[in-house]
């Protein structure tokens, strides 16, 4: 019996390794377990500022998190997984107009009247005084009826 | 490599009560959140719009026909595959569709980016029971040999992640100063979860002190590298604590909590077998045999 569960351990184990090695590291559930690997590395991830007054002039700045980290939109409380909006806002390369709607529709912000939600892109990194800095990027500010994009990053569309 | 099949695959007294109890425990944990990840992964796909990162079998079929009512339809089908060879210990082949279907559903959820690994162990101990039902069969045997089979994976998993750590980055991977970069990421996930973000007791410490903040990445990258050794019988409670120290030390630092993996190994990694013997007296006090047609074999 030992001789066979060898041969079955055996079988899986040459699958589990042809599988991950011709498909990244992933083919679920075999895993080289790759998460938290690239250590030190910059990262990119993503909240949503629940904007009051869209005439302030650094709307569309880059600016730190503590600028804006007292009035993020709680995503859960709107049926939003913050994982895939991060990984939507920072892993799209090509904002085309299906991409734009893709990330309106998740926000159903049509039900929401009066609210104007701003989809903005954090990233962090260690400066060479070896501390964290966190930075909100601006990306698309959603309103029940528009969507505008940040003219500092989209200058000609 | 016999001696390591043993440690694997034996169990001292395989026809006790604690043995039936610890082997039906773990099938019963596989099956309940098998049906959990399903459901709430079905739940939430009717939201998906497009596949961003395709997964598994998702490289290879469009998985966008699943964000719909299709995704529930899956569901139910794994349930009946599930619940089937679970209760009335009969055609438990069925293990063998619900397995892949599980990997359907899962391809399907986890299209948009992230590549979570929380349901994996689960994942792995549903392939031991569905190669189980088709090459051992005899519920005897075929019980430890699905348990004998996720203690394996759970092994290579862990031992795995720790060089894939030293693979990409190198011996520097524990420097604390990454784990203040984890700090900060893991800090934007909750404020937009949440809305708000705490730093906790932990979390303080080590960013204020790299020496710190190194010996807990330290800590966790060796109770990873010596995860095989869970292999062995005799090592397995000590690795298994140092395993679910790691884990408590991950969801304080960087707010991850790998519930299942902590509920398993509590399941897996002790003799609980040889602890319920020890009081077998007085377990045949209780109504056992009520009970042990249906939830033992």
């Amino acid at each position: 019996m030992l001789e066979k569960y060898k041969r079955i351990i055996g079988a899986v184990l040459l699958i589990n390794i042809l599988l991950v090695a011709t498909h990244e590291g992933e083919f679920w559930p075999f895993s080289i377990y790759p998460m938290f690997s690239q250590a030190g590395k910059p990262w990119s991830r993503g909240v949503v500022e629940d904007v009051r007054d869209t005439t302030r002039s650094d709307l569309w700045e880059t600016k730190p998190i503590e600028a804006i980290d007292n009035r993020i939109l709680p995503l859960e409380e709107y049926g939003i997984h913050e994982i895939d909006f991060a990984n939507y806002i920072s892993k799209t390369r090509s904002w085309n107009a299906e991409k734009i709607n893709g990330l309106r529709t998740t926000f159903q912000i049509d039900d929401y009247p009066g609210k104007m939600w701003m989809a903005t892109r954090v990233v962090g990194s260690i400066n060479e005084q070896d501390s964290v800095v966190i930075k909100a990027i601006p990306m698309f500010l959603f309103t029940p009826d528009s969507t505008y994009k940040n003219p500092n990053l989209f200058p000609n569309k | 490599m016999d001696r390591l099949l043993r440690n694997l695959f034996h169990f001292e007294a395989p026809q006790s009560i604690g043995t039936k109890i610890q082997l039906r425990a773990f099938e019963f944990f596989t099956v309940i959140y098998t049906l959990l990840y399903t459901w709430e992964w079905a739940f939430y796909v009717p939201r998906l719009s497009d596949v961003v990162l395709p997964l598994g079998v998702a490289n290879y079929l469009n998985v966008e026909i699943f964000f719909s009512e299709l995704a529930t339809v899956n569901a139910i089908v794994i349930t009946l595959s599930c619940l089937i060879p679970l209760l009335f210990k009969r055609l438990r082949w069925l293990y063998v569709p619900a397995f892949l279907l599980f990997h359907l559903q899962y391809v399907t959820r986890f299209s948009q980016g992230e590549i979570p690994h929380s349901a994996n162990l689960v994942a792995f101990s549903l392939m031991g029971l569905a190669l189980a039902a088709v090459f051992v069969r005899d519920i005897k045997k075929s019980l430890p040999f699905a348990f004998g089979f996720t203690i394996f994976f759970l092994g290579l998993g862990y031992t795995s992640a720790a060089i894939s750590k030293l693979v990409a980055t190198g011996i520097t991977w524990p420097d604390g100063q990454h784990l203040w970069l984890w700090i900060g990421e893991k800090s934007i996930d909750i404020l937009s979860k949440t809305g708000e973000f705490q730093l906790n007791w932990l979390q303080e410490l080590a960013l204020s002190s790299r020496f710190i903040a190194t010996v807990i990445l330290t800590f966790g990258l060796v109770a990873e590298l010596l995860g095989f050794l869970v292999w062995w019988k005799h090592l397995r409670p000590y690795v298994t604590l140092a395993l679910i120290g790691m884990h408590i030390g991950i969801d304080l630092t960087m707010n991850i909590f790998f519930k299942t993996f902590t509920i398993q190994l509590i399941i897996m990694g002790f003799p609980w077998n040889r602890y319920i013997n020890n009081f077998s007296k007085r377990l045949r006090s209780l109504p056992l045999k009520a009970f042990g047609r249906y939830l033992l074999y």
